[in-house]
Parts: structure tokens; C-alpha cells; sequence
């Protein structure tokens, strides 16, 4: 066992871990984030998606010791005083969750572009969800549902 | 080099079980002790909205507005079988079942309506925003709320069913008509299929869904853009790569399925021609929409490097293949 502190939607967290746990499971169940999603547990489908120190990663594919000091944002982060962020808004006016398991990890990888690039053309969108698979929308309202939120920043 | 071709595919599509197999769709629904409406329903939503188009459904039959409708689902233990969330059957299925149960529960107001406001006979008498009323003489009037506290332990409720026409095909010629209701659709492609690496990109597509009646187009929109991307997939990408009974591509990075940008925008055309026998009209689309792509893809393929591939999926690797056999001159089926 080892002990790790990491910051987790803003509030700090320590806990002890066994050396070969994921930071998925790290997530789920050690901190109850169960809004991070497993999929294929192999970096390749983007359900476990999270942000880590600013960056998309597949969370699946960090081990827990390697998140030891950093900050990292679940789609729990997201939600503000009650209030749904931009981003998940916008899925949801636009109709861009089907079944809903891609849907943490693609608000995430969306949050994370437009955190970077807060006004990306369509193909820059495509581009920085195609790390995120979904099996029901076609992606196509996913994308115009980043579009609706593109800039929001200037809102706010 | 580069080769655009253009490409249509056509299919029309059996809603539900079909072939005179038992398809029955069941529904209850209940005046709940706060004057609200329950609708017990074993439709499963899974993504596609049925939930939606049952709630849609619920409120417009008993005009009531679906903030007093709560929809009990999931839950074999609580309500009445559904069926399955399959075949494309939910909206047409269980949506019949959902109008026919809120009618006799509205009979069943009507009944309860005549007693409690002391009436001669339920003629005249209207449902409507959660109130009973008759029609010419308004004052004569009783809340669902009302109705519920009166009722003391008395539920109000009434079932539906509704049993889908279908008739078993002849065993001997294949012949009948095996489904109703059938839904059509077409869809057009442009592409363009580089010779060198065998690779398609798609450039344009116009895809028309016939559905009856569109109650959410929101919702069949998403079933068609999702509908168009699995079939890419399946067309294009997707091989499980089966070895003496193994599934050698068993993980994402060898099972390609389409990412972000694989996709196009799609130029969706809704068609609606309401169905007699569906409630308000509507069909379902959940399985339809992913028919015509295939075809439409190889047929522009084929229009732009005149090779026919006749097994899926049409990777790079075999449009090569196809391509140097046709400029040989073999004639050869490549599959």
C-alpha cells in the first residue's frame, strides 16, 4: 500500500492504494467518482476520460501513484452552485446523449479543447473529441452541441 | 489519384416481431394520491428516447401536461409487459398500448366523474389539464386531485393491450406479407475512393427516413446520425477477423469503429406520412436507418472505380485488390 494526495474537482483527497491500482478505480471506488466511466481499459475508447493537471487523459491507462499530487477534474467537477455547466447544457438543448456512457468523457475531452481553444472550428472539434468513441449519436449533435458552447467563457 | 463516385440505397423495413410471432404490447395507468397520473409500462429506454416519445405520448392523450405524469418503468415486479426494446417496436408498439390504456383510464374518470358530480350519464363529459368537466355546463367540474382524495383507497386505473397485426409467412413459397406496418427510407452518397491506398472518404450524403409521423424529430435525428455511423463502420472498418472460431480483432484498436472524424454532416430528411394503425401516426425507426448505407457506399464505390465488393467490410486492402483485378481484366468476386 502506498499513500497518494491528489486533488479531485477542487477538494484534496489522501488515501492509501494498492501500487498496481488504476486511477480509474482510484476514482470509482476508493472516492466514489463514479461518473468516470470503464470501457475498454485499454486507452482506446475515452469512457474513462478525465482531466489531469489541464490534460485529457484516459484514466484507465494512469496508474494511481502517478496521480499523487495532481489536480484532476471528473464530470462531477462540473456542475457549479447547482448549476449545469455550459458544456452539459448545451448536451442536453441539443440532444447530444443517447445512451449516455461516452457522455462524462466527452464533456470532459470538449472542456478540455475549449479550455485551450475557446473558439474551435467544427474540424478542430472533431478532432479533439476523436479520442472519445460513441457507438449511438454519429457524433454529429455531440459536435454541434460543443459548437452551441463554444465561447462560453466570454459569457460568463 | 482520386475517383468521386455517387451511390443510393433503398430499403423499406418491418416494424416489430413480424411472421405471425405474438406481439403484444402492454401498458397500465393510475391516478396517483396527489392527483397526478402514473403510466406503468415495461418499455426499457436504452438511448433512443422511448421514455420521451412514451411520455409524449401519455400527455397527449390524456391533455395533461407531463409535469403530473409519472412514467413507472423498468420494473417487472410493478407493471404489465412490453415487449422488448426491439425490433424498432417501442413507439408503434407500446406507444399504441399507451394511448389505448390512457382512453380507458379516461373512461374510467368519466365513470368515477358521473358518480362523484352526480350526473345521469358520462355523455359530455371532457378530460382535459387534469380536470373533468362538462363540456356544456363548465361549473360541473372535479379534479384529478379532487378524484384522488375522494377515493380513499379505491384506486383509478385502467389497463391497455395492444396486439400487433401479423401474419406468418407460407412455409413452403416464402411468400405473405409478413409485417405491418413497414417503414421506407433512401439515402444518396458522394465519395471518393483514392486508387493508391484504397482509401474512402465520404464528402456528402442525403439520407430521407419516412416515419409516419415525426412526434420528436430531435429524436429521429439522432437514430439516423447514429444509424448512418454504425453502417459506415460496418461498411468500411469493422471485422472481428473470425480465425477457426476466434475473434482475432477482439479490442478497439484492431475493431475500428468510426471516431468524430470519420463523420460528415449529414443532411438528415425527415418524411412523414402517418400510419393509420400507430398512435398519432408515428413509427418507429430505431433499426431502419441503418439499412440503405451499406448500399449506397458500395454503389458509389463502384461508380467511381467500377469494382463491386461484395463482402464487408470494403477495407483498403481488398479495394486495392479489386481495383488491380478489374484493370487485368480478371473478373473475379471480391469477398
Amino acid at each position: 500500500m502506498i499513500e497518494i494526495q491528489l486533488t479531485v474537482n477542487g477538494k484534496d483527497y489522501t488515501v492509501n492504494i494498492e501500487e498496481d491500482k488504476r486511477l480509474l478505480d482510484v476514482l470509482r471506488e476508493d472516492l466514489g467518482f463514479t461518473g468516470v466511466k470503464e470501457g475498454c481499459s485499454e486507452g482506446e475508447c475515452g469512457a474513462c476520460t478525465v482531466i489531469m493537471d489541464g490534460k485529457t487523459v484516459n484514466s484507465c491507462m494512469v496508474m494511481g501513484f502517478q496521480a499523487n499530487g495532481s489536480n484532476i477534474v471528473t464530470i462531477e467537477g462540473l456542475e457549479k452552485d447547482g448549476q449545469l455547466h455550459p458544456i452539459q447544457q448545451a448536451f442536453i438543448d441539443i440532444g447530444a446523449v443517447q445512451c449516455g456512457y461516452c457522455t462524462p468523457g466527452m464533456i470532459l475531452s470538449a472542456k478540455a479543447l475549449l479550455d485551450k481553444n475557446p473558439n474551435p472550428t467544427k474540424e478542430e472539434i472533431r478532432e479533439g473529441i476523436s479520442g472519445n468513441l460513441c457507438r449511438c449519436t454519429g457524433y454529429s449533435k455531440i459536435v454541434k452541441a460543443v459548437e452551441k458552447a463554444r465561447g462560453y467563457e466570454d459569457e460568463s | 489519384m482520386k475517383r468521386i463516385g455517387r451511390g443510393i440505397g433503398l430499403s423499406f423495413y418491418g416494424t416489430g416481431y413480424g411472421n405471425g410471432f405474438p406481439d403484444v404490447s402492454r401498458a397500465k395507468v393510475r391516478l396517483l394520491k396527489d392527483g397526478n397520473v402514473g403510466i406503468y409500462v415495461g418499455g426499457t429506454e436504452v438511448g433512443q428516447g422511448a421514455r420521451t416519445i412514451f411520455y409524449q405520448i401519455g400527455s397527449e392523450t390524456l391533455k395533461l401536461s407531463s409535469d403530473n405524469i409519472s412514467f413507472i418503468t423498468e420494473d417487472t415486479s410493478l407493471m404489465p409487459d412490453s415487449g422488448t426494446a426491439a425490433a424498432s417496436r417501442q413507439t408503434y408498439n407500446t406507444g399504441n398500448a399507451i394511448k389505448i390504456a390512457c382512453e380507458n383510464f379516461m373512461d374510467r374518470l368519466r365513470e368515477v366523474a358521473k358518480r362523484e358530480l352526480k350526473l345521469n350519464s358520462t355523455q359530455g363529459l371532457k378530460v382535459n389539464n387534469g380536470k373533468i368537466y362538462l363540456e356544456f355546463f363548465p361549473r360541473k367540474v372535479i379534479s384529478f386531485k379532487e378524484l384522488a382524495q375522494k377515493q380513499k383507497g379505491n384506486v383509478i386505473e385502467a389497463e391497455g393491450e395492444f396486439v400487433a397485426q401479423t401474419v406468418e409467412m407460407d412455409s413452403e413459397t416464402g411468400q405473405g406479407a409478413p409485417y405491418w406496418p413497414y417503414t421506407f427510407n433512401a439515402c444518396g452518397v458522394e465519395l471518393e475512393v483514392d486508387v493508391l491506398t484504397g482509401k474512402v472518404e465520404i464528402l456528402k450524403t442525403r439520407f430521407a427516413q419516412d416515419v409516419g409521423r415525426a412526434i420528436n424529430p430531435h429524436l429521429i435525428e439522432g437514430q439516423m446520425d447514429g444509424g448512418f455511423a454504425m453502417a459506415l463502420g460496418y461498411v468500411l472498418f469493422e471485422d472481428l477477423n473470425i480465425n477457426e472460431g476466434r475473434i482475432k480483432n477482439q479490442k478497439f484498436s484492431k475493431y475500428l469503429i468510426p471516431t468524430a472524424m470519420d463523420m460528415i454532416d449529414l443532411e438528415n430528411v425527415i418524411v412523414e406520412d402517418p400510419e393509420s394503425t400507430a398512435p398519432f401516426g408515428a413509427k418507429g425507426v430505431g433499426e431502419p436507418v441503418m439499412i440503405p448505407i451499406a448500399p449506397a457506399i458500395l454503389n458509389a464505390i463502384y461508380d467511381a472505380v467500377g469494382v463491386r465488393i461484395t463482402e464487408l467490410p470494403a477495407t483498403p486492402e481488398k479495394l486495392i485488390e479489386a481495383i488491380e483485378d478489374s484493370k487485368e481484366g480478371r473478373v473475379v468476386k471480391h469477398g
